[in-house]
C-alpha cells in the first residue's frame, strides 16, 4: 500500500470532515488527490499536526476531524497522545502513515523502521481506539469504523514509498481562510460574534 | 490575589474558552480561578508548551478562542510552533508568561531564557505587554487579548515578579 492509496481512501470517505495534513508528502498528496476547502495543509510546525487536530476537535465536537500525520512527526511530539487520551474528543481520527523514514529529506531511516511501535505507544498513552492496517482491505474496514464510531482513534497505516510527491506551493493564509470558512471558525477573529 | 482576578476577568471579557498550560507556581492563583469556572473555561494541561501552539491553532480555526499559560523557560519550547504555524497562519491568542530569571530569582538555570525572551519576542515581531502594576492588569490583559484575536497574532503578557512576588511569594 502506498501513500496515495491511503490519501485517496480517506478523501473518498471524508464527507464534511475537517482534515489536517502533516507538512510534506501528506499535505502534497492530499492537495493533489483530494483538494477541498475543508483541508488544512501544514507547511511547518513538525510534530504539531495532531495537536492542531485535537484543538479543532475540541472546538467543533459536531464535526469529524481527521489528522493525516507522519511517523517522524508523531515521534517528535509523543506527548500529544497522552493529552488527546486525557481530553478524549470522540470525533478525532488521528491517522499516522508509517514509512519508517524521514521522506522529505532523502529517506533516512527512523525508529519506526526498527522497534518503535506507534500503535503500542498510543495504547500505552490511553487512546481509546487504536487500530492498524497494512493493506487496502484492512484500511477500508478500519476507516469505515473510525469515521462512524466514537474515538478518539489512532490508526497506524504501514506504507511503502513509491517516489516523490508533487509539491504544490500552497499559501498558508489563502489556505487558512478557505479552511476557516469550511470550519465556520471566523467567530474566533471577530469579537462581535460568538458561537452560541 | 487581586491581580489573578484581574487576569481572569480580562480573558473572560474577550470570550476566552480554552486555557492550555504548563504549570508554574506563580500561575497557581490564575489556574485555580480558571479551574473554578468550568462553565466558561476548559483547562487543559500540556506535556510541553509547543503542543499548546498546535492545540490553540486548531481551536482558533474552529472558532474557539484560547490562551496559553507558561513560565519563561517554557517559552523557549514554543519557538518553532510560533514561527512556522501561529505567525504564517495568523493564529491569535494571548500567552500569559510568568517571568523567571529576573528580580529575586535564585535559580541560575532560569536566567538565560528569562533574559532572552523579550528579544526573542521582538525578533519574531510579536507584541509584548508587561503586567507589573496592579491598577492596569485587567485593562492590559483585556486589550492584549482583544488585539491577539482581532489581528490574528500571538501576544505576550509578561507577569512580573514585581506584581506577583515571584516564586517564593515575595523577595
Amino acid at each position: 500500500m502506498e501513500r496515495q492509496d491511503v490519501i485517496r481512501a480517506v478523501a473518498a470517505r471524508a464527507g464534511d470532515a475537517l482534515i489536517v495534513a502533516n507538512l510534506g508528502s501528506n499535505a502534497y498528496d492530499l492537495h493533489t488527490h483530494g483538494h477541498r476547502p475543508g483541508n488544512l495543509y501544514m507547511r511547518g510546525a513538525m510534530g504539531l499536526t495532531g495537536s492542531v487536530g485535537l484543538g479543532l476537535a475540541m472546538a467543533r465536537p459536531d464535526r469529524r476531524v481527521i489528522v493525516l500525520d507522519g511517523d517522524g512527526s508523531l515521534l517528535m511530539n509523543l506527548g500529544q497522545l497522552a493529552t488527546a487520551a486525557a481530553e478524549a474528543p470522540a470525533n478525532l481520527v488521528h491517522i499516522v502513515l508509517v514509512n519508517g523514514l524521514w521522506q522529505e529529506t532523502g529517506g533516512q531511516r527512523i525508529a519506526t523502521a526498527g522497534r518503535a511501535d506507534l500503535a503500542a505507544i498510543a495504547r500505552g498513552a490511553g487512546i481509546a481506539e487504536v487500530a492498524e492496517a497494512a493493506d487496502l482491505d484492512a484500511l477500508s474496514r478500519v476507516l469505515d469504523r473510525a469515521l462512524a464510531a466514537p474515538g478518539p482513534w489512532l490508526v497506524a497505516v504501514r506504507i511503502q514509498e513509491r517516489g516523490a510527491s508533487q509539491a504544490p506551493n500552497t499559501d498558508p493564509m489563502a489556505n487558512r481562510d478557505e479552511f476557516m470558512r469550511a470550519a465556520e471558525g471566523f467567530v474566533a477573529v471577530a469579537p462581535q460574534y460568538e458561537r452560541a | 490575589m487581586p491581580w489573578a482576578d484581574d487576569v481572569v476577568a480580562g480573558f473572560r471579557s474577550q470570550q476566552v474558552r480554552l486555557v492550555v498550560y504548563v504549570a508554574d507556581k506563580v500561575l497557581v492563583p490564575v489556574l485555580d480561578r480558571i479551574a473554578a469556572d468550568p462553565g466558561q473555561f476548559r483547562l487543559v494541561p500540556l506535556t510541553r508548551e509547543e503542543e499548546g501552539i498546535g492545540v490553540l491553532a486548531g481551536a482558533f480555526f474552529g472558532g474557539m478562542r484560547g490562551a496559553l499559560l507558561m513560565q519563561s523557560s517554557g517559552f523557549g519550547n514554543t519557538l518553532n510552533g510560533l514561527a512556522s504555524l501561529a505567525i504564517p497562519y495568523q493564529v491569535g491568542f494571548p500567552m500569559l508568561i510568568s517571568v523567571r530569571g529576573a528580580l529575586g530569582e535564585t535559580n541560575k538555570a532560569q536566567v538565560p531564557m528569562g533574559r532572552a525572551m523579550p528579544e526573542l519576542l521582538a525578533s519574531l515581531g510579536l507584541p509584548r505587554y508587561d503586567l507589573d502594576r496592579p491598577e492596569t492588569v485587567e485593562s492590559v490583559t483585556r486589550g492584549a487579548t482583544r488585539q491577539a484575536f482581532t489581528t490574528g497574532r500571538p501576544v505576550a503578557l509578561l507577569l512580573s515578579s514585581l506584581l506577583t512576588g515571584g516564586k517564593g511569594g515575595g523577595f
